[in-house]
């Protein structure tokens, strides 16, 4: 029996050791066999995560909690008087992240090895082959090690390797400018994030005084409860607290790895590396792992950082499905449709629907990898054309890839039957994203309308001794008071639409038809005080849940069905086993996780990572309320859950039919059709196809404007400083030639006295100084010795009489202010 | 076996190693050097022993270890000793002094083919003579034979530049010396003014004891104290004062900074792996021996200066990286950027901030003398330096490229590698400092992290990355020497950034003494307990 730390760490090494062997003989192994050792390993890594993920999955949580508790933790240094300790965090948000990274990273791997023997073409001689492997074994250690960090300051340092995998291959084409352009690019836009996260990690030291995540959300949480630490701070920014500045910081490191406004912008360019990798790297694990991350500090987020992530989520998935709209790129549509979908995901987390969030990201994961797989195998096949506007008819040529692609389409569309509880992942987890998002726009207000009418009601009712309280200790707390009226049933906000209408579950009461929402009576206090999210931030998803099915299904008609439109293309194309076989496999994922895999799981991670009294989750899901949360999250009402879902249901149940719908209509005959809705829309056209002048902004501003500062500081270091060192040693010289003259002394070389060498020493030196050109000649560097000694006996006759020096400068001084006083008092 | 001499013949062996070379065969001259350099090399890594399992920190600050005190100049009121001894500031550094030296002499090794027309024979001398000035600037614990040493140093480095240096030598190697020279006329005032200063305290002769000065008591009070003044400045400031600027020039903090480009570009790779990786941290150990120990008060009070000079340092720095076109002048522009963390962590004068700053002039000891050796490979191919006129040199030189990536990233700060924990540790350290402009401060001086991997990236993309060029399509790859130079530096800057506390250890020890029993007590005073 292993135990399952050290079986993740040792999933986490294996391909660490790949690594180092195929940097030191990748270039040896060769073409095919340099492939075999990465897969190798990551297979390797799958199969001991399979092993955790079995034996977790059979585990009470009684059992978990044991296992967990095994503090595998080990010194690694300290900053200050703060220990880092390296250790694995062992909870199902790693189990499940972890086999989903290795499980989807080794079918990637598979695939590659077909895919790079055409795409890795020996550029001036040199086969990159083994480069790519190599890289790719870095990136599953980093990705891997990020995953199961129990330590924020390691968190960090794997989030930088992924960033510098991420780089290299997406400059994995170097030789070619744009791939080395957007490698660049993508780093240095996830320093700026990075720059945010370095400072909540600089806060987070600062208040909670470690590393550790576990022990910073025990601190965050007491802290809160007590007044003290970070919530006593009087500092502010911008009206934000400093606690929700720490949240922001932190977030600011997701919003350049999970490409949000205003840092999406590289993801797009990523597109420039191999597609195995935009479909690992850039679809499924290390663009997520903003996601992730926004997940393991959930607990250090206060409400009003939760609102400003959900923002940001909300702008970023919005603008990027419209920019998706216009795509003709086949992997360019589907880098927009993720940063939308990521969008969603951030979103989701923002507006405390954790589960939703991350059930996303995982279903996500799968039908992304698959959709970026079968791109890359129509590239593969069609001799590298990437254009949709130019296939078509495909589906015949490729008819596997075609099937898979067509499932990967239908999940992120959010296939679904409403009413049946039947549908792909997307079905599901939108929908619940959605339906927190419909608590928050709209049943919150009516939640704090409640609330004030509470107070009143709730002094009234003690009054007249109805108010039947199991907890003195919240009495004097609105929310509370409102949670234990309800509890009494007698209350008469029950009825109400409130989310917040009651606090633990009652006995004997059947879950699926309680009338309250769950949660504890700290959950429904802090709920009262999250902040109102507007309308909009619910409208934009719900439109963008029609766009999506469009863009995609746009995507899959231009590229598979209708008459090919190039003969080129459709004569080369073809499709082969070794590729499809993991689009299959990936495929069946999809539809896998849909329905069973992870949604116990993250249930319970979710309870593990929201729970701390300082923060609220929300739980969208109206059927699994008992088991779900164990208290430590919000649940929707039943009622309200019910009824959001209804309504959800017939608002955007079947959006994907209709979104796919209007595709077909519109793409049915070819691009006759579109081009004139292209030029009917003409401007908005144009503005998105410039992807709404991001880059423009960006280039002409921060990229320019940065380079310019730098030539401006260059400028200035070289004729101002520089200058000023320079002139300073000419008027020297000037001084020295003057003096010399003056006192003409006709002395021979070799023959001075020493205070005469002193003044020609000087006047030598800083001579060479204006005339820098000339050759060295023995007899000058006695001069500087001479000016060394000289200088030295100067600086010694001070010192040796400085007391007199001293007193008579200061004499000389007061002399100065007394005849200045004079002269003052004169005039 | 007893070690205590063996400090003495690592500081003199290079010495002696100089006078063989000036009486050898000029063709020996090399093999001699490098013989000489490795050997004080594989010396110095005897002296690992206390420092290692800890018993080199037992004591109060100011317990060295290795240590020697001799008479040497007792003539009227003046008692110089020869007294040198190591601890945990000191000791970290002479590794890394005869480590470099080493690889730079080997870095010399293709000496005949430098475009230069004076022979062998003085630049090696000069170069071992070079070795003891640094080595002996290092140990020294007497503040004359400091002066001494670092004079020592100085010389040696001027003919190095001036004679054997590229077409602007004689400018460069005059700005260097006149630029120090300054530094140290200021260095020699304070020194003797605090010589008859610290004999007022005790009331006899004065001492030149640099520990004594930071630890009897009186002359503490002496030294500290608003009475006592210094050309009608309070003494303290005035020295430290100083004593800083003679110092930053070294370091070089802004704005006394022009001379180190113009050196690095003019200087031979092997004489600017040296400059960046040793000289530069002289200044910095100047601050850790001399500056803050013995003036706590008068740091705490000048806090605020040193700070922005530092942030300037790293901000200024990076933004002049951008404009440069000479790769050499890029990587010296950096140097000053990552110095700048140093200054920075100093600064703050918080166990955190010395760690930073001690453990990134270790990490900038490393990787700047691999970045400049990165320079030197394809300038010996190339013959120019022009950024704009490389490209595609990953994929003419493939084992060249990927070393050459791990040390720019190294010096980028990537997180695993050397440069990162420096950086991390002064900035976090920078953000939970006790003064009310630390936070600032901070997130400025974090912005550098953003433009470090702007310019470092650039820089990359442009030599590295691209087409391979006609004209450099030729080129060799790196050749067995040249790896085995840089695998060294490599290993060291992965090994350091995955386990940095093998190199905190090393200090920490030390840091924590002198925080506890020197300066934090002056800054207790200072913040009102």
């Amino acid at each position: 029996m292993m135990q399952y730390q050290t079986a993740l760490a040792l999933g986490v090494l294996i391909p660490l050791i790949s690594f180092t062997f195929l940097a030191f003989t990748g270039h040896k192994l060769g073409k095919p066999r340099a492939s075999y050792v990465a897969l190798l390993a990551i297979g390797l890594s799958c199969l001991l995560s399979t092993y955790v993920l079995v034996g977790w999955m059979g585990d009470t949580p009684d059992e978990r909690a044991a296992l967990a508790a095994d503090a595998y933790r080990f010194d690694w240094g300290r900053v200050g008087d703060i220990p880092v300790t390296v250790g694995v965090k062992l909870d199902s948000l790693t189990v499940i992240m972890y086999f989903m990274v290795t499980f989807i990273a080794f079918w990637i791997h598979f695939f590659s090895i077909g895919y790079m023997e055409g795409h890795s073409d020996e550029v001036d001689g040199v086969s990159k082959y083994h480069r790519f492997f190599t890289y790719l074994s870095l990136f599953c250690f980093s990705m891997l090690g990020l995953v199961i960090s129990s330590s924020l300051l390691f968190l960090f340092i794997f989030w930088e390797l992924v960033g510098l995998c991420s780089y290299l291959l997406i400059g994995f084409y170097f030789d070619r400018k744009y791939a080395s352009d957007a490698a660049m690019k993508a780093f240095i836009t996830n320093r700026v994030g990075d720059f945010g996260f370095i400072l909540g990690l600089a806060l987070v030291v600062l208040h909670l005084n470690t590393f550790d995540l576990d022990e910073a959300a025990a601190n965050f949480a007491t802290q809160f409860n007590t007044g003290t630490g970070i919530f006593a701070s009087p500092i502010s920014l911008f009206g934000y607290s400093l606690a929700t500045l720490m949240g922001i910081g932190l977030f600011c490191g997701a919003m350049g790895k999970s490409a949000q406004f205003p840092l999406h912008v590289w993801l797009p360019d990523a597109m420039a590396g191999p597609t195995p990798v935009s479909a690992l790297i850039h679809a499924a694990t290390m663009v997520a792992a903003g996601v992730y991350l926004v997940a393991r500090v959930f607990r250090l987020l206060t409400p009003e950082a939760q609102y400003f992530i959900a923002v940001i989520g909300c702008i970023t998935l919005t603008i990027t499905a419209l920019i998706a709209i216009v795509q003709t790129d086949i992997k360019k549509v589907l880098a927009y449709s993720t940063l939308s979908q990521l969008g969603y995901m951030i979103f989701g987390m923002g507006m405390g629907a954790w589960v939703a969030a991350l059930f996303h990201l995982m279903t996500h994961a799968f039908f992304k990898a698959m959709l970026f797989l079968g791109s890359g195998q129509v590239i593969e096949g069609c001799h590298h054309e990437q254009d949709i506007r130019k296939m078509g008819g495909l589906r015949k040529k490729m008819p596997v890839t075609c099937w898979t692609f067509f499932i990967g389409v239908l999940a992120i569309a959010g296939f679904g039957i409403p009413g049946a509880h039947f549908g792909l992942g997307g079905y599901f987890s939108k929908d619940e994203i959605l339906a927190v998002a419909y608590d928050r726009a709209f049943n919150i207000p009516d939640l704090k309308q409640t609330d004030a009418a509470a107070d009143d009601a709730g002094e009234h009712a003690r009054a007249n001794g109805q108010l039947q309280t199991a907890n003195s200790e919240v009495k004097t707390d609105p929310a509370i008071r409102l949670a234990s009226t309800s509890e009494a049933s007698v209350s008469p906000f029950a009825i109400s639409n409130s989310l917040l209408a009651s606090g633990p579950e009652q006995g004997g009461e059947d879950a699926h038809h309680a009338d309250h929402a769950t949660g504890t009576p700290e959950k429904l206090k802090i709920a009262a005080t999250l902040p109102v999210v507007p309308k909009w931030m619910f409208w934009l998803p719900i439109i963008i849940a029609y766009v999506t099915p469009f863009y995609m299904m746009r995507c899959w008609w231009l590229t598979f069905c209708g008459r090919p439109r190039d003969h080129h293309v459709y004569d080369h194309a073809h499709e082969n086993w070794k590729m499809y076989l993991p689009l299959v496999i990936l495929a069946g994922g999809t539809v896998f996780c849909s329905f069973w895999m992870f949604r116990d799981m993250i249930h319970d991670a979710a309870a593990a990572a929201t729970n701390s009294p300082a923060v609220v989750a929300i739980d969208g899901e109206a059927h699994s309320i008992a088991e779900a949360g164990n208290g430590a999250m919000l649940m929707l009402d039943h009622a309200v859950g019910r009824s959001a879902h209804d309504w959800l249901k017939l608002g955007v149940g079947w959006s994907w039919l209709i979104g796919m719908g209007i595709a077909v209509m519109i793409y049915r005959g070819g691009l006759a059709l579109g081009d004139r809705f292209k030029r009917m829309f003409g401007p908005v056209h144009t503005a998105l196809d410039n992807k709404l002048y991001f880059d423009h902004v960006y280039d002409s501003v921060l990229v320019a404007g940065t380079t310019t500062f730098g030539f401006v500081c260059g400028t200035f270091d070289k004729y101002i400083i520089d200058g000023a060192v320079n002139l300073v040693a000419k008027l020297t010289a000037w001084f020295g030639k003057f003096t010399g003259r003056q006192l003409d002394m006709p002395v021979e070389r070799g023959d001075w006295g020493i205070v005469d060498a002193v003044a020609n020493g000087l006047s030598a030196t800083m001579l060479d100084i204006g005339s820098q050109i000339r050759r060295p000649q023995s007899g000058r560097i006695r001069n500087y010795v001479c000016f060394t000694a000289g200088v030295a006996a100067v600086a010694l006759l001070v010192v040796l009489y400085f007391d007199q020096i001293a007193s008579g400068s200061f004499t000389f001084y007061q002399w100065i202010v007394q005849k200045t006083q004079a002269l003052a008092q004169g005039s | 076996m007893d070690l205590t001499s063996l400090l003495n013949w690592i500081i003199f062996l290079p010495l002696i190693g100089a006078v063989v070379v000036l009486f050898a065969p000029a063709q020996m001259a090399r093999s001699i050097t490098w013989l000489f350099t490795f050997g004080v090399f594989l010396l110095s890594c005897a002296l690992f022993g206390p420092f290692w399992d800890g018993s080199a920190f037992k004591g109060e600050y100011g317990v060295m270890q290795y240590e020697t005190i001799v008479k040497w100049i007792d003539v009227g009121g003046f008692h110089i000793n020869y007294h040198v001894g190591l601890d945990g500031i000191s000791f970290p550094l002479i590794i890394l002094t005869t480590l470099i030296t080493w690889l730079s002499a080997w870095a010399s090794w293709n000496f005949d083919h430098w475009n230069v027309n004076r022979g062998p024979k003085g630049f090696f001398a000069l170069f071992l003579l070079l070795e003891t000035g640094v080595l002996g600037t290092f140990a020294a614990l007497d503040f004359f034979l400091f002066y001494i040493f670092w004079e020592v140093m100085l010389l040696p480095m001027y003919f190095l530049i001036g004679v054997w240096g590229g077409p602007r030598k004689e400018y460069a190697a005059i700005k260097f010396f006149i630029y120090t020279l300054a530094g140290s006329v200021l260095m020699l005032v304070a020194l003797l003014a605090m010589y008859y200063t610290s004999g007022d305290a005790v009331g006899g002769d004065g001492t030149f004891n640099l520990i004594d000065y930071a630890t009897k008591p009186a002359i503490i009070q002496m030294f500290n104290d608003e009475a006592t003044r210094f050309l009608g400045w309070n003494f303290g400031q005035a020295m430290f004062v100083m004593l800083f600027i003679a110092f930053m020039i070294k370091v070089p903090v802004f704005p006394f900074h022009t001379w180190l480009p113009d050196a690095h570009v003019e200087a031979p790779t092997p004489i600017s792996m040296i400059l960046a990786g040793i000289l530069l941290k002289l200044g910095a150990y100047g601050f850790f021996r001399v500056c803050y120990p013995i003036f706590p008060e008068a740091a705490q009070s000048l806090a605020y200066g040193v700070a922005l000079l530092g942030v300037i340092n790293i901000i200024y720095g990076a933004f002049c990286c951008l404009a440069q076109t000479d790769f050499k002048r890029l990587v010296a522009y950096s140097s000053i950027s990552h110095m700048g963390y140093v200054v920075l962590g100093i600064a703050i004068m918080t166990s955190t901030g010395f760690q930073g700053a001690m453990f990134q002039v270790l990490a900038h000891g490393i990787s700047s003398p691999m970045c400049f050796f990165l320079v030197g490979v394809i300038y010996d191919r190339a013959h120019h330096r022009d950024l704009n006129r490389f490209g595609g040199l990953w994929l003419a030189m493939p084992r060249y490229g990927s070393l050459a990536t791990l040390g720019f990233f190294a010096s980028l700060g990537l997180p695993s590698l050397c440069g990162f924990i420096g950086e991390i540790w002064v900035l976090l350290g920078t953000f939970n400092a006790p003064f009310p402009w630390a936070k600032p401060m901070a997130v400025v001086a974090a912005f550098g992290v953003v433009l470090t991997a702007a310019y470092i990236l650039w820089m990359i993309q442009r030599v590295y990355l691209g087409k391979k060029k006609e004209e450099y399509a030729e080129f060799p790859d790196a050749d067995a020497r040249e790896t085995a130079i840089l695998i060294p530096m490599a290993a060291l800057a992965i090994f350091m950034g995955i386990l940095p506390s093998y190199t905190f250890r090393l200090m920490n020890g030390t840091i924590d003494r002198m925080l506890n029993d020197v300066i934090g007590p002056a800054m207790a005073v200072a913040f009102g307990g």
